[in-house]
Order: structure tokens, then sequence, then C-alpha cells
């Protein structure tokens, strides 16, 4: 396991992830939605990863156990991707 | 609990936990379901002995037709070969049984009481009418009135319940066969059986996922009013995407255990390994995986466009090669072999000759042009019959070459191969003609005059299968009690470890621990094994025999448990009540369990622990929550007698199955029941790690397809709104960004918190680990309050209900099932809470992992909100 101070830190840096996240929606959302649409989302991918990775310790577990979540991710991108693009 | 009853009492039946017992409570439940589906079979066949029908009504035609599918695929053919599967897995991989015994006869009980569920329907007003496919937006309330009816909801629901059951026993089989492997016997060596379920309840994790989602929009539009399928803008297709992603590996996961059956039974008939097997394996792996990239070929005729017709109909074509390669593996193997036509082996080759028929017939529905013609038609009834009842014919194979072991007694061989005869003439007598007849329209019983003689042909053909089972019934129930015993193993050619123990095995299975390390099966602290052939090389797969020290040794697994059964006792009463609900009091029933959740924490908490202040604490609690929800139930429904007099009697049915299944969950959980973990097995590529945590990893991974298959369905329907209008046409004056702001400030809060706290009790720390747990329940408590502040502007100030409009309907369900998550992490924590207050986990390191356990959960939702954040809040 980590540190305190590391779980500490990344619970400041998610945190100021996500007011940036808001800050974007304040300043940037209407001007150029695209490209808001693409740091927000990037960002909370960022996040996302930092928690899988550190707070629930995949880091330091069996790469396996990655792919696991990895493979449960790749089957609804299908999903998502097929069905969106088969009425495009 | 900790011992069985003998298995000559009733109580054995109700509270084993033990692998083989389930094993055959499956079997014989499945048989039980087969006898309800085929009778139904037997009612569609004598309908169709001529155009317009004999005995049926239109609607009941319907309705029959449609349960027919249903219990056959869902409450039959797969359970069918789960109760092999539950016999023989541990067995054939050295295992003494499965990962998680309790949630195994939870799958149990869960499969009957759905199955029941469906049953119970008929006798609702009428069950579910649109075919087994549940095609949507067709059956909600909006376009078919008569499927408000009680009934029709019910089967929704016990469907969603049965998906339940299926994703715990995929949970177990997954953490069974990659960590409890005997020593030195390699993922790539295990019996061909056992492969076969490893690969399958992989595609079972990921496939009923999506149709768990699939089911609680379904029952959301029913029950709630939503507008998923209602809406114009792609709800039909929405349905047809969800169902058949998962629908099309279905096929394969009613399919691959029987595949994986003939495999072994034509190995031992043909007395020599299967040819290629690698290869064979690796065929199998791949169709899992193909099998989530071809489910657009059942939509060829909706409105989805060329471009994604074509890759669908190269990955459906492609799809067939490798089944090409098994195939012809499996006919090399009798060709190098010697045969013994005994009764198993023409099962397996029976089912083999009509699952190419059905193969074939199959490529036809893959070609586009092809599938113009033939969708809709009894092409389709007779391709899929021959490829998916082809694994009925496999498995009752199987069921012959395993009643020995599972027994000890040998069944009538003349009666076997009778049954064979009258079987497999009937099978075919049946759906054969139903290719020439094939212009005769699917799901109706007009037809062309001229193919009145085919379905007459058909129907004498289904009367003649339906006889063969009676034989099979007959034999076996027979042979049961004759003095026909058989050793440990009675063919000539086995190679799998099943047979190097005792038939019927012992409790335990193995007399010592069985090893492969050598390269041929042993058994430490045992004798060697008779009969026994060893497949593996003398290798392990490049993990480790990992060597635990759980105290396996100080104290005798426990094999009994009521809670199992009591828990789905309550989910039963649920089901069958839930689809009588009016909106208003859909969700009253849950609401009001929870305060019984905490009561019971505090009263069972006493009884395990001892009295605690915090149990006193948490009934007085309870009791000031449960005067709380009182409160606002009098307000929803203006007054407290008058809502209660307005409630129906299923209401209280619900009520009843809600609180019976809160006290037993919260007895599941004080319950000490001891399941050592093995401590030499094999457990590549899962080594250091304990069964829970990668069981849970498994859950999670399910889950993920869950909430993906939500947000995608957010996203496909967002796309086909336009994409930026969506929001703006919404029926609300404001976003409510600020609220989501604070909220995910608050999941990430708790998250750090519960990581804390697991430092914290690893540290041996009373006051930490309780503190940060405190911290945890307060963050989420927060993140539920300002949820509610946020709900109640849009919905009461904005007029913004989830019944407004698409928009309303996607919000409240998503973040309403993420909600629901967030309370079930706060009834765990209140569990936790109580048990670190009276000395749990922060005393013993190994019992800290209950508290890693849950922030695995914790920090999933947190993840999930992560994504629906910016999704629903920001953009």
């Amino acid at each position: 396991m980590a540190s305190i101070k590391l779980y500490g830190i990344i619970f400041v840096v998610l945190s100021a992830l996500t007011t940036a996240q808001f800050g974007i929606e304040a300043v940037l959302i209407d001007d150029a939605y695209w490209v808001a649409l693409g740091i927000v989302l990037t960002i909370s991918t960022v996040k996302a990863a930092a928690v899988a990775g550190w707070y629930m310790h995949l880091k330091e577990e069996p790469r396996a156990l990655t792919y696991v979540a990895l493979a449960g991710l790749l089957g609804i991108i299908a999903l998502t991707a097929g069905a969106a693009y088969s009425v495009s | 609990m900790g011992d069985l009853p003998p298995k000559s009492t009733v109580k054995r039946w109700l509270v084993t936990t033990n692998h083989k017992d389930i094993g055959v409570l499956y079997i014989l439940t499945s048989i039980f379901f087969l006898v309800v589906a085929g009778v139904l079979a037997l009612l569609i066949r004598l309908q169709m002995l001529e155009s317009g029908g004999t005995i049926l009504g239109g609607g009941e035609y319907n309705q029959v037709v449609t349960a027919h599918g249903l219990l056959m695929v869902f409450w039959f053919l797969s359970p069918f070969a789960f109760g092999l599967a539950n016999y023989l897995v541990p067995l054939q991989i050295g295992a003494d049984d499965l990962a998680f015994p309790r949630l195994n006869a939870m799958s149990y009980w869960l499969y009957l009481f759905s199955g029941l569920a469906m049953v119970v329907a008929f006798f609702q007003g009428g069950t579910h009418e649109g075919g087994w496919t549940l095609y949507a937006p067709l059956n909600v309330p909006n376009f078919v009135p008569r499927i408000a009816e009680m009934g029709e909801t019910t089967a929704v629901v016990g469907l969603a319940l049965f998906v339940v059951s299926v994703t715990l026993g995929s949970v177990n089989f997954l953490t069974t066969i990659y960590r409890m492997r005997a020593e030195g016997l390699r993922m790539r060596d295990i019996p061909l059986f056992s492969m076969s379920i490893l690969l399958t309840v992989w595609m079972m994790l990921f496939a009923f996922a999506a149709l768990l989602a699939a089911t609680i929009l379904l029952g959301s539009d029913h029950m709630l009013g939503t507008h998923y399928f209602t809406d114009i803008h792609g709800g039909s297709m929405l349905w047809t995407h969800l169902f058949w992603f998962f629908g099309h590996p279905e096929v394969y996961i009613v399919f691959f255990p029987a595949l994986g059956a003939m495999a072994e039974i034509i190995q031992t008939f043909s007395g020599r390994r299967i040819v290629g097997r690698k290869w064979f394996v690796i065929a199998m792996a791949l169709v899992a995986i193909q099998s989530f990239i071809v489910w657009m070929h059942h939509m060829f005729l909706t409105a989805i466009n060329l471009p994604i017709k074509t890759v669908f109909m190269v990955t459906t074509v492609g799809i067939s090669l490798p089944f090409d390669l098994m195939v012809f593996a499996l006919i090399y193997t009798m060709v190098k072999g010697r045969v013994r036509w005994k009764t198993p082996f023409l099962f397996a080759v029976g089912s083999l000759l009509i699952f190419i028929l059905g193969g074939i017939t199959g490529v036809f529905l893959g070609a586009i042009v092809l599938d113009y013609q033939f969708r809709g038609t009894y092409w389709v009834v007779a391709h899929f019959h021959y490829a998916m009842a082809s694994s009925a014919v496999a498995l009752v194979g199987a069921v012959y070459y395993w009643y020995p072991k599972m027994t000890g007694k040998m069944y009538n061989e003349f009666l076997g191969k009778a049954h064979f005869a009258l079987a497999f003439v009937g099978f075919n007598l049946l759906y054969f003609p139903m290719f020439v007849a094939w212009e005769s329209p699917r799901r109706v019983f007009d037809f062309q005059s001229g193919f009145s003689i085919w379905h007459q042909i058909a129907t004498v053909g289904g009367f003649l299968f339906a006889l063969s089972f009676l034989v099979m019934f007959y034999n076996l129930t027979k042979s049961l009690y004759s003095d026909r015993h058989v050793g440990d193993s009675p063919w000539a050619y086995v190679g799998s470890a099943e047979w190097a123990t005792t038939s019927p095995p012992p409790l335990e299975n193995f007399v010592g621990t069985p090893s492969f390390a050598s390269g041929r099966l042993n058994f430490i602290g045992g004798a060697e094994a008779d009969g026994g052939v060893a497949e593996s090389e003398p290798a392990t797969d490049g993990g480790v025999a990992a060597s635990t020290a759980t105290g396996g040794h100080d104290r005798h697994a426990d094999h009994a448990s009521w809670w199992p059964l009591l828990v789905s006792i309550g989910a039963l009463l649920v089901v069958v009540g839930i689809g009588g609900q009016a909106t208003s009091y859909v969700l009253w029933p849950f609401v009001f369990s929870l305060p019984f959740f905490v009561a019971f924490l505090g009263i069972q908490g006493a009884r395990r622990d001892g009295r605690a202040a915090i149990h006193n604490l948490y009934l007085l609690l309870s009791i000031l929550f449960f005067g709380g929800l009182l409160y606002v139930f009098s307000l929803h429904h203006g007054g407290l007698a008058e809502g209660f007099q307005n409630a129906s009697m299923t209401f209280y049915l619900t009520l009843t199955g809600a609180v019976i299944g809160m006290y037993a969950l919260v007895g599941m959980g004080y319950e000490s029941f001891h399941v050592p973990e093995p401590e030499l097995s094999e457990q590549w590529p899962f080594e250091g790690i304990t069964n829970t945590k990668l069981g849970m990893w498994m859950f999670l991974g399910s889950d993920i397809i869950l909430f993906g298959a939500l947000i995608g369905s957010y996203v496909f329907i967002r796309i086909q709104y336009g994409w930026v209008d969506f929001l703006h046409d919404a029926a609300y004056t404001h976003k409510a960004v600020w609220p989501g702001l604070v909220n995910t400030y608050a999941l990430l809060a708790s998250s750090f918190t519960v990581v804390l706290a697991l430092v914290y009790a690893r540290r041996g720390s009373r006051r930490g680990t309780l503190g940060f747990l405190g911290l945890t329940f307060v963050g989420s408590a927060l993140f539920l309050v300002n949820k509610s502040v946020e709900w109640t502007d849009l919905w009461l100030d904005q007029g913004w209900a989830y019944n407004t409009d698409i928009q309303g309907s996607v919000y409240y369900l998503t973040t309403g099932l993420h909600a629901a998550h967030v309370i079930v992490g706060m009834l765990i924590l209140l569990f936790l809470i109580a048990r670190a207050y009276t000395g749990a986990y922060w005393e013993e390191d190994e019992e800290a992992h209950s508290i890693e356990y849950f922030g695995l959960y914790w920090h999933f939702v947190d993840i999930v909100w992560l994504f629906l954040f910016p999704l629903f809040y920001i953009l």
C-alpha cells in the first residue's frame, strides 16, 4: 500500500481536476463545445485511472486484474460505438 | 451452521452449499422446467396442426410461444449444463468445492425462484406476449395496454432475477477455475468440459450484464413510465442493440458446455485424445471473443446502415471458421480412434450432426441478402432449434456419460439406445419439415395451406421427441435402484480427475490432495489415482503453486446454511409482487426495508458479537429512520392511513419480501461460515491475491458492463437526438451543475477516507478504522442529501420528472441506479462499522481484507460518478 501522504496528494489532485472540469464548463462550453467535451472527458478518464490505479491498488495487483476491467470496458465501447455508428 | 444433515432428509437439500448437491438440484430443477416448457411446445405443435390454429386464441398462443422460448433457453438449457458443471468442474480441476459455496447455493435458489415467478406470471392476468426476444417498444404499456397487467412485469423482473443468479454463478466459476486448480494443472490442460465452462462463464459475465441493463430499462418503462424504448430517437433500435449484444453470445453460452461434453465423450468412446487439442481450445476462445462482435446480424432488417451490415456479415461468416475447425477435430478424432457405440457417444455424434445442419443454415442467415428473404420465417425457427437444441441432445449424452459417476450405478444400455433412436428420429421429424415449409411466417399460426402436411409431420415428431424423454426418466430412475454398481471409472479410456475418485465422490471429493506436479495425477496424503490418466505435461504455466496459510487445517469447512434460501424467498416475493404496484408505490417497499436492515444489524450484531452501544444506537436509528419514512410516505400519499389503505395486497407482498431479504442478508453477513482456500493450488494468472478479491473484481467487470450499457444507451439516444440539442431541449430551466460538483467532491472524499480506514485497520488502530469508516458514511450521506435537494429542485420546482421527456428518463434512471449503488454501499458500511466497533478488522490483519473488498466496490461507484458528472451535469 502507498503512504497516507500519497493518498492525500491523489485526493487533492482529483479534487483540483474536478474543479478544472467545472471551470471549463463555465468558460469554454458555449464557445468551443467539442473542445470542451474532449478535455472534460479526458480529465474524467485520467481521474478514473488514478482511482483505479492507486485507491483500488491495481498498480500493485497482478496485471490480469487490470485486463478483467479492460475487457469489460472494451466490450461496452464496442457496443456503444457499434450501435452509434449503425444509425449514423 | 456447519455440518450437513444426511441426504435422506429434506433439510439437507434446503441448507446444502456443497457443489455436488447443488449440481443435482440444478439438473433436477432444469428437467422440471424442461417438462413445463416442453408441454408448452406441444401446445404450439397442436395449434400448428392446421392453419388458423386449433386450441389457443391469439393472445394465449403468444404467451405460450414466449414462455416456451424463455423457459427453454434460460431455465432449462443453461442450468442443465450448469448442473453438470457444478458437479464436475471442481472434480475435474482437483478442487473440493466452488470458491464461494453459499453464493453457489444462492445462485441455485434464485434460479429456481425466478423460474417459478415465470410460471406464476401466467396466473397474474397473463405472462409476457412479446416473444423470447422481448422486443420493445411493442410490449410496453403505452402501445399494448393489456401488457400493463401484472404478469407481464413479473416476467421481465423474473428474468432480471435470473440474471442476478447467473452473475453470481459466473463470478464463482471464474474464481474457482482460476484459483483452485490442483498443483501442476496448467490452464491450458484443464479438461475440455471445464475449459468450455470457463469460456462460457466469461461470456456470461459480460453478456448477461447487458441483458440486466436492458431488463432494468424495460422494467422501468413498464413500472415507472420512463421513455427509453418508446422514444422516437432510436428507442426501438436501442432494445435490439442491447438485447442482441447479449443474445448472440447467449447462443454460444448455451452451446459451449454441450461442446465440451461432446469432446469429452468422443474422446472416451474413440479411445484417444482429441486431435489438435490446442487448436480446439484456441478455436473455442476465438468464438467466445468473436461472439461479441456479431450481434447486428440479427438486425439486418432494421434501419442500420449498409456498411455496418457488411461488417457484421463478415464477422458472422468469420465466426463459422473456428467452428469448422472444432467440428473437423471431433470428426477426425473418431476417424483415428476405435469407436464404441455406447449411449453417450450416440448422443454426442447425433448432436454433432444436428449442430452441423444448424450451423450451415445459420450461415445463410448471416448473409444480408438471404437474410432479407429468410427473416421472420420458419427457416429461422428450424435453424435456431437445430443450433440450440443440439446442445440439449449433447447434454443428455453427458448425463448418461457421468450418471455412473454421480450415482455409482450404470444405466440400462438398451433403454439408453432406444432413447437415442426415438430422440434422434423425433428431433429431425420435428424440425426438418420446418426447412421444407420455411415460407410459413414465424410467430403466427396462419400459413399457406400447402404446408399443412409438413406442420403435421412436425407435430408427430414433437410428440415422439417428448416421448423419448420419458424413456430416459424411466431408465435413470430405475437404474438408481438397480444393483448395477460401478467402480471409480466404468469407461475404458478417461482423461480427467473425476474418474479417479469413488462413484459417487465423497463430500470433500478426494482422499488426499490431488496434484499433477509429477505429470500425472497423484494424491498427496492419499492413495495413488486409480484409473486416472493425466493429460498434462509436468510443468506449471508460468505461475507458482501457491501455498497459503489460511488455517485450513485447524477448522473443518462449513457446508450448510439457511441464508441463501431465505434471501431467495425474499427475492421471490418481491418479484411476484412488484408487477402489481401503482407507480407511486413501486419504490416504497424497498425504501421501507432500509430501516429494517439497520434494526437487524443491531439485533444480529448483538447476538454475534455481544451487545454493545453501537447495536443500541442502530436500533434507535432504525426507529427514527422508520418514523421519518412514514412521514414522507404520508406526504406522498395524502395521509398515512390513506396511503396504506390504498396500497394493494401486492405492495404488502413486496414489502414482506424486501424485509425478509434484508433480514437474511444481515444473517448471512453475520454467519460464521468457514471456507478455507486450498493450501496448494495453481493460481495463474491471479497469484498473490485472495479468492474474494478476484471474485470482487469479476463482479466489478460485470458491473462495468451494466453501467456501461446504461451510459452507452444515453450516448446512443443523445446521438440520435442530436448531441448538443439534447440538453437544450430538456424541459428544465437550468442544469444542476453545482450539486453535481459538490457530489463529486463528496464521493472523492469518501474514496479517500475508505482508503484511510484500510490503512488504519492494518495498523491496528480501532479509532482510526472506526473514524474513517464513519467519515466515509458521512460523505455518502452528504451525497444522498445533496442528491435529494437536486432532485427536489428539478422535479418539484422545475417540473422536470423522469417521465417528462427522454432526457428526464435517462437522467433520473442512470443517476438513480448510481444512487442505489451508493445506498447499498452505505448499508455495507453500517455493517463494517458495527463489526469494527466490536473488534473486527483492526485486531487481526487478515480480517481487514473486508474493508479492502468494500473499498473496491466503493471506488468503482466513485469512478462511475466521475463519468456521470461530465455527461449529465457539464456537457
